[in-house]
């Protein structure tokens, strides 16, 4: 719920609830001051009525003031209090009953006590506060109208500022060169807000700069020392008198340079692809570049007596050569390195789709866990990286992958 | 062959200036980029080795100065950037060829030793050793002047060996050289040996020495 309704539901709950309290506390001050008018009024006919009795100085049972009616009754009560009462009243004109206001006393005559009740109509007053009710309430809806519209589109005027800068920030891509600016606001809160935004986004921009140089930096600093490793080691292996076995160590370590650099190479393209930095796209047949890698591979495949088999039909991509090329260096090398001897790698390429398959171990491999980064198997010689990289490239360019196990067969599948 | 090294690793300047100090080259180095400049400008040479990571400015700064100074060395870059746009920006200002780190030495020679081919192909497009002659730019191979065919790996190894005549090349080192360094070979070397053994019988049979040997346990040698 946007915080505009909050606050406009609250706001109107609020203003309801005051709006009617007001409502019956007004209703009932105006019924009240009504009767009192009224009720002075009744007053002043009782005295009237009373002096006129004395004046006249005759039976007063006849007697009638004005409109208004006056009934005398004889009475033995020595005594009555003076009461006002709310009754009906008789309107002789317009020949109905309407409500009523009356007072009751005794009035003494010649030792005679009369009672005497003086009835006016209350029609007037009742007029008045039905007036005055509709008045309020159609007062009160207008009020609501006028608070529901301020702050539909007052508040959201007001906050438009607030939503740009949301706008902005969802944008905001921290291997973007472009910062955050932020519209200036005249609102204190709204330019504070993209003040401290700035902030927060130019510290973050600069600490990642700074992260990304450094990695880029270490890895970078880590191939002189390989390069003195390796160059030390071809200086070494020109000794004649070193042995065999010294010189299979040898080679054991110049494989274990050559994955450090793999490793150390991977890593430094994932950081690229996540910051999208391959920009360099050209327009790749793919049939050739698969002839071309099955080619590449042959002698790989010969060690284990591995034979391809493939079915390609034309397929044009733009894409960096050099992500394609080793997107299929490290599909290749894997349906090699975990195929059995003897074994089959099935290339199939139409339409859309790229499947790579091969015959390998009798399990399906998680799905979830092999494209990421260091999960392998427990006998696998490679980086760890290999389908991390093939991911990561697959989702530069929007590919799908996914792998499917059927009775020994695996196939990595790429949508394009 | 006279060539320059500009590195500022002590050990590694020590060792390519060692590796490529044979069959008659002069190979001289220094460590920054003012006394490259200055070496530069007092003589000239048929190679330069450039690393363009120097300590007291961009290495790229040579090549700018050879070329306002229209010298005509051979430049092979080693950096230990391996982009592609670093690569790109560093052939378009006229260098001959670029090198990653870290990369074999025997590798190091080979690419030099093309470099200095392409220079030097106006007046020597033959390479000749012994009774082998080799048109680089047919890519034809002659022994004892009867013509021989090989394939292109083996070409590309015949051409690799003779640059590193007399060295022992570690099967990594060739394998690197023959199917590039973004393959993942598996530390499985094994099939380098029948192409190796394709060559060698290639180059008897037409009459040709026997020049490769195996080293047990590590590569192979081109005897010298």
């Amino acid at each position: 719920m946007k915080l505009s309704a909050h606050y406009t539901r609250t706001s109107i709950y609020i203003t309801l609830t005051v709006l009617l309290a007001g409502a019956i506390i007004y209703y009932f001050a105006i019924n009240y001051i009504a009767q009192q008018q009224l009720d002075q009024g009744l007053q002043q006919q009782l005295i009237e009525a009373e002096e006129y009795v004395r004046s006249s100085n005759q039976d007063p049972q006849q007697y009638d003031l004005d409109r208004d009616h006056a009934v005398f009754t004889r009475t033995n009560e020595q005594k009555l209090q003076k009461r006002f009462f709310d009754t009906t009243y008789f309107n002789p004109k317009a020949q109905r009953k309407e409500a009523g206001r009356a007072v009751e006393d005794l009035v003494k005559l010649k030792h005679t006590n009369y009672k005497v009740v003086i009835t006016i109509s209350r029609a007037g007053q009742k007029y008045l506060i039905e007036v005055i009710t509709i008045i309020t309430l159609v007062l009160l809806a207008g009020l609501l109208l006028v608070l529901f519209i301020i702050n539909k589109y007052m508040l959201n005027g007001l906050w438009k500022p607030f939503q740009l800068t949301l706008k902005e920030i969802k944008q905001f891509n921290i291997a973007d060169v472009d910062q955050f600016k932020g519209k200036p606001s005249k609102v204190t809160e709204f330019a504070e807000l993209n003040e401290a935004i700035r902030e927060m986004s130019l510290r973050v921009t600069y600490d990642y700069l700074n992260l990304k140089q450094f990695t880029e930096n270490a890895s970078h600093e880590m191939m002189t020392p390989l390069a003195v490793v390796t160059t030390k080691l071809d200086t070494l292996i020109q000794d004649e008198t070193l042995s065999a076995g010294q010189l299979e160590q040898i080679t054991d370590i110049y494989g274990s340079i050559n994955k450090s650099t793999r490793l150390n190479q991977s890593l430094l393209l994932l950081a690229k692809l996540e910051n999208k930095l391959i920009t360099d796209n050209e327009s790749i047949n793919l049939k050739t570049v698969l002839s071309e890698k099955m080619l590449q591979f042959q002698e790989l495949m010969q060690t284990k007596y591995l034979s391809f088999e493939h079915n390609l039909q034309p397929k044009q991509l733009l894409a960096s050569k050099y992500l394609v090329d080793i997107l299929l260096n490290n599909l290749f090398s894997n349906a090699i390195r975990h195929n059995n001897t003897g074994g089959v790698v099935i290339i199939e390429l139409h339409g859309e789709q790229l499947s790579i398959k091969n015959t390998g171990a009798n399990y399906s491999l998680n799905e979830q866990l092999i494209f990421e980064r260091f999960q392998k198997g427990k006998e696998s010689q490679g980086t760890g990286l290999g389908l991390t990289l093939v991911k990561n490239i697959c989702q530069h360019y929007g590919y799908g992958i996914h792998y499917e196990y059927d009775s020994g067969w695996h196939t990595f599948i790429l949508k394009f | 062959m006279k060539i320059l090294v500009i590195e500022d690793e002590q050990s590694l300047r020590e060792n390519i200036t060692n590796y490529l100090n044979v069959d008659g080259n002069i190979c001289e180095s220094c460590s920054a980029l003012n006394p490259a400049l200055q070496k530069l400008s007092d003589y000239d040479y048929d190679c330069v080795l450039l690393d363009i990571g120097l300590p007291d400015g961009e290495g790229l700064d040579v090549l700018q100065y050879l070329r306002t100074n229209q010298k005509n060395e051979g430049v092979l870059i080693i950096s230990a950037r391996n982009s592609l746009e670093d690569k790109l920006k560093g052939l378009d200002i006229g260098a001959d060829d670029y090198l990653t780190k870290p990369f074999h030495l025997a590798e190091l020679k080979a690419r030099l030793m093309a470099v200095y081919r392409r220079k030097a192909l106006n007046t020597n497009n033959k390479l000749i050793f012994n009774e082998i002659t080799i048109d680089v730019q047919g890519r034809t191979v002659e022994v004892n002047e009867a013509s021989i065919i090989l394939t292109r790996k083996e070409y590309d190894m015949l051409l690799y060996f003779i640059a590193n005549k007399g060295k022992v090349i570690s099967k990594n080192a060739i394998a690197e050289h023959l199917w590039g360094d973004e393959m993942d070979m598996h530390d499985n070397f094994d099939f380098i040996y029948t192409h190796v053994k394709n060559l060698r019988r290639k180059l008897m049979d037409a009459g040709g020495k026997d020049y490769l040997t195996s080293i047990y346990g590590i590569g192979y040698k081109f005897m010298g």
